[in-house]
C-alpha cells in the first residue's frame, strides 16, 4: 500500500513531464502565423493622411498626404535549413488612416531560426507584365496603369502648400527597372512570441531624401518619365526598414556605405 | 411556412453552369450563401421584371432599368410610384460584380441583397410593403414553386437573394473593345486614338497625352476600382460650396465628401443622360466638364487637378487642354463600349412580354 501510494505521485510527475515536452514538442513543429506590421511616417513623426505638417524636404512650403500605397513582394524568410516562400506574394500595403498600421500576415511558416527576411518593394518583372490577379495585383485596381506598361509600384499623392497657393502632388513610380529587393537580418530576433511578429517602419521622407534631396516645388509629379522614376526608385532600398532594437538590415547597411 | 405543392420531396436548385466572363475582368465572388442557382436567377428575373413589386402595381425594377438602354432609364433622376423626381440618375446595371462592391451612388448598400429591398420600399421608388409582397408572392402557384427550389422559402430575404442573383448574371461582355481585347477585331484610327487617350494620365515631360479617364475607370472594366472605396470619386462637378455629401453619408469622413461611385463605362453611349444626377446630356458634355469643367473643392483628387496636357502653371485654372479631335475620338472608342448582345439577350429581358 505504501509503495502505491508513493508511486503514485511519481506517475503523475512523468505524466506531466512528458505532457509538458510533447506540448513544447507539438508546438515546435507546428507552423506558426508570422505578422509583418508596417508603420507609416514622414521622417520622425507618425503619417496623418490629409494634413499639412510636413515640410517639403528639399525645399520651401509644407505638404500633405491624401494617398500612400505600395506593393510589397516576393517575401521570403531564409534560414540555414531552408527558406519559406510566399506563394502569390503580392501585397498592396496602403493606408487609409482606419488603422496605424498595415498589417501582411504569413501563414503555415515553419519554425525555424531564420537568419533574414527578404522582400520587393514593387512588381517584379514577370508580374508586372502579367494580368494574372495574384495576390493583390489587380490589373482593373488603383494601381494598374495600363496592360502595356504595368503597374504603378509606389502611389504618393497630395499637395504642397506654399503660402497660399496649392499644388497638387503625383508621384507614381514604376517601370520593371524600379523594382528593388530588400534584406534584413533576422538573427538574434525571436520569432517565437505569440502571436509572432516583426515590426518595420516606412518612411516617405526617405523616396526623396537619396543622393540628392528633392524639392518638391521642383518636382512635383513623377510619371512616365524613367530618369525622374530612377531618381525615387533608387531610395527604394531604405523606404522599409526594421524597427526591432540593434536590428541590421541592408538597407542600414547601404547607409553605413555610404558614409 | 407552408410548403406549397403536393411534391414531398425536398426540391434542389440546379447550379447554374456555363456562367463565365472574361479573364481580364478579374476575379468575382457570388456569395456563399447565395449561390447562383438556375433557380434564383429565374425568380430574380421575373421578380426584376414584376410590378407587383410596388403597392401600386405600376412600377417594377425595369420601369427604371431598361434593357435596351443598358437597364438605365433616359431620365434625368427617376421617377418612381409617387411620381416626385427622385435625387439620382438610374445607374446602369452591367457587370456588378466587379468594381465597387458598395452599391447606390453614395454606396449606402454593402451587399446587391441588401441594395435588393431598398428600392421596393422607398416611398417614392417602389412604397410595396415587404410582408404584403410576401404574401402575394405566396399565393402565386408559380412564384411560391420557385421560390421553394430556390431558397426554402417565401420571404423577404429570398426576394433579396432572387434579385441579386439575377443582378449578378448581367455580365456585359461584348462589345467591340471585348472583341478588341479577345484579339479578334481591330479598332479604326480614331477609335484607338480615343483608347490611348482614355488610358492615359497625361504627362508633357514624355510627350504623352492622356485624358485621366483611366485614373477613375478601370482599364478593362472601365468601372471602378474594387479595393475598399477606391471606386468612389468626386469628380469636380461642384465647388466647395456646392459639394454634396455622397459617400460621407456612409463613411462619416469628411474626406469622403462629395464622392460618388464611378460607374461602369459599358455601353455608356446608352445611358444618357450622365453622371449621378444626370446633369448632363451628351457624350460631348461629359468630355467638356472633364476638359474645361472642373471646379475644385478640398476633395478633389490631384490626379484631376494635375491632369492637363500643356503642363499648366501651379495654382492655375484645371483644364486637360484637349482638342476638339481628341474628343471625338474618345467619344468614338467610348461608342465601341455598346454591347448589342446585352441590351438584347432574351435571358436579361422580361419573361411576361408577349413573345
Amino acid at each position: 500500500m505504501r509503495k502505491a501510494a508513493l508511486r503514485m505521485p511519481v506517475l503523475l510527475a512523468v505524466a506531466a513531464a512528458l505532457g509538458v515536452t510533447g506540448w513544447w514538442l507539438y508546438r515546435g513543429a507546428r507552423p506558426m502565423d508570422l505578422a509583418l506590421y508596417v508603420h507609416p511616417f514622414v521622417g520622425p513623426e507618425p503619417l496623418v493622411l490629409n494634413e499639412s505638417r510636413y515640410p517639403n524636404p528639399g525645399g520651401e512650403g509644407r505638404f500633405t498626404v491624401r494617398d500612400f500605397q505600395f506593393f510589397l513582394s516576393n517575401i521570403r524568410l531564409v534560414s540555414a535549413t531552408g527558406a519559406y516562400v510566399e506563394s502569390d506574394s503580392y501585397h498592396l500595403v496602403r493606408f487609409d488612416g482606419e488603422e496605424p498600421a498595415a498589417v501582411i500576415v504569413l501563414h503555415d511558416v515553419p519554425r525555424r531560426d531564420y537568419e533574414r527576411i527578404e522582400f520587393g518593394i514593387g512588381v517584379d518583372a514577370a508580374a508586372n507584365r502579367s494580368l494574372a490577379s495574384r495576390g493583390d495585383l489587380d490589373p482593373n485596381g488603383r494601381m494598374a496603369w495600363t496592360w502595356e506598361v504595368g503597374y504603378k509600384f509606389v502611389l504618393l499623392e497630395g499637395a504642397l502648400l506654399r503660402g497660399d497657393v496649392s499644388e497638387p502632388l503625383v508621384y507614381h513610380v514604376g517601370f520593371d527597372e524600379s523594382y528593388r529587393l530588400i534584406s534584413t537580418d533576422l538573427r538574434g530576433e525571436s520569432l517565437d512570441s505569440r502571436p509572432a511578429r516583426l515590426d518595420f517602419r516606412v518612411d516617405i521622407l526617405r523616396l526623396f531624401q537619396g543622393s540628392t534631396t528633392v524639392d518638391m516645388a521642383a518636382l512635383p509629379t513623377v510619371k512616365f518619365d524613367r530618369a525622374d522614376a530612377a531618381l525615387l526608385a533608387r531610395n527604394f532600398a531604405g523606404l522599409v526598414t526594421p524597427m526591432w532594437p540593434d536590428a541590421s538590415g541592408q538597407p542600414d547597411g547601404a547607409r553605413r556605405a555610404d558614409k | 411556412m407552408a410548403t406549397g405543392g403536393c411534391d414531398e420531396r425536398q426540391r434542389v436548385a440546379t447550379p447554374l453552369t456555363g456562367f463565365s466572363a472574361p479573364f481580364v475582368f478579374g476575379r468575382f465572388e457570388v456569395p456563399a450563401d447565395n449561390p447562383l442557382t438556375e433557380e434564383a436567377v429565374e425568380l430574380g428575373r421575373r421578380l426584376f421584371y414584376d410590378p407587383r413589386l410596388s403597392a401600386a402595381g405600376t412600377t417594377s425594377c425595369s420601369t427604371c432599368h431598361i434593357q435596351r438602354l443598358a437597364f438605365t432609364d433616359g431620365r434625368t433622376t427617376s421617377v418612381g410610384v409617387s411620381g416626385r423626381p427622385l435625387a439620382f440618375n438610374s445607374m446602369t446595371l452591367a457587370n456588378l460584380m466587379w468594381g465597387p462592391q458598395r452599391f447606390f451612388w453614395n454606396g449606402r448598400a454593402a451587399s446587391l441583397e441588401e441594395q435588393a429591398l431598398i428600392p421596393i420600399q422607398h416611398a417614392d421608388e417602389m412604397a410595396q410593403d415587404l410582408g404584403r409582397l410576401v404574401a402575394e408572392l405566396a399565393a402565386d402557384a408559380s412564384y411560391r414553386e420557385l421560390f421553394e427550389t430556390a431558397y426554402g422559402e417565401t420571404s423577404p430575404a429570398a426576394i433579396a437573394r432572387a434579385l441579386a442573383s439575377f443582378l449578378r448574371t448581367l455580365v456585359s461582355s461584348n462589345s467591340r473593345y471585348d472583341q478588341f481585347l479577345r484579339g479578334e477585331i481591330a479598332l479604326d484610327a480614331q477609335e484607338e486614338s480615343g483608347r490611348k487617350l482614355f488610358m492615359a494620365h497625361p504627362d508633357v515631360k514624355v510627350s504623352l497625352r492622356g485624358a485621366n479617364c483611366i485614373d477613375c475607370h478601370s482599364q478593362f472594366l472601365t468601372g471602378g476600382f474594387s479595393a475598399r472605396y477606391d471606386g468612389f470619386a468626386n469628380n469636380g462637378l461642384d465647388d466647395e460650396e456646392h459639394l454634396q455629401p455622397g459617400l460621407q453619408v456612409v463613411t462619416g469622413n469628411p474626406a469622403h465628401r462629395g464622392l460618388f461611385k464611378v460607374p461602369s463605362l459599358r455601353n455608356v453611349a446608352l445611358t444618357a443622360p450622365y453622371m449621378h444626377d444626370g446633369r448632363f446630356r451628351t457624350l460631348e458634355e461629359v468630355l467638356d466638364h472633364y476638359d474645361r469643367g472642373v471646379r475644385n473643392s478640398s476633395t478633389l483628387s490631384p490626379l484631376i487637378v494635375e491632369a492637363d496636357n500643356r503642363g499648366g502653371p501651379a495654382g492655375g485654372r484645371i483644364s486637360l487642354h484637349l482638342t476638339a479631335g481628341e474628343k471625338a475620338a474618345i467619344i468614338a472608342f467610348l461608342h465601341t463600349l455598346t454591347d448589342q448582345d446585352f441590351v438584347t439577350a432574351g435571358r436579361f429581358s422580361d419573361p411576361f412580354a408577349s413573345k
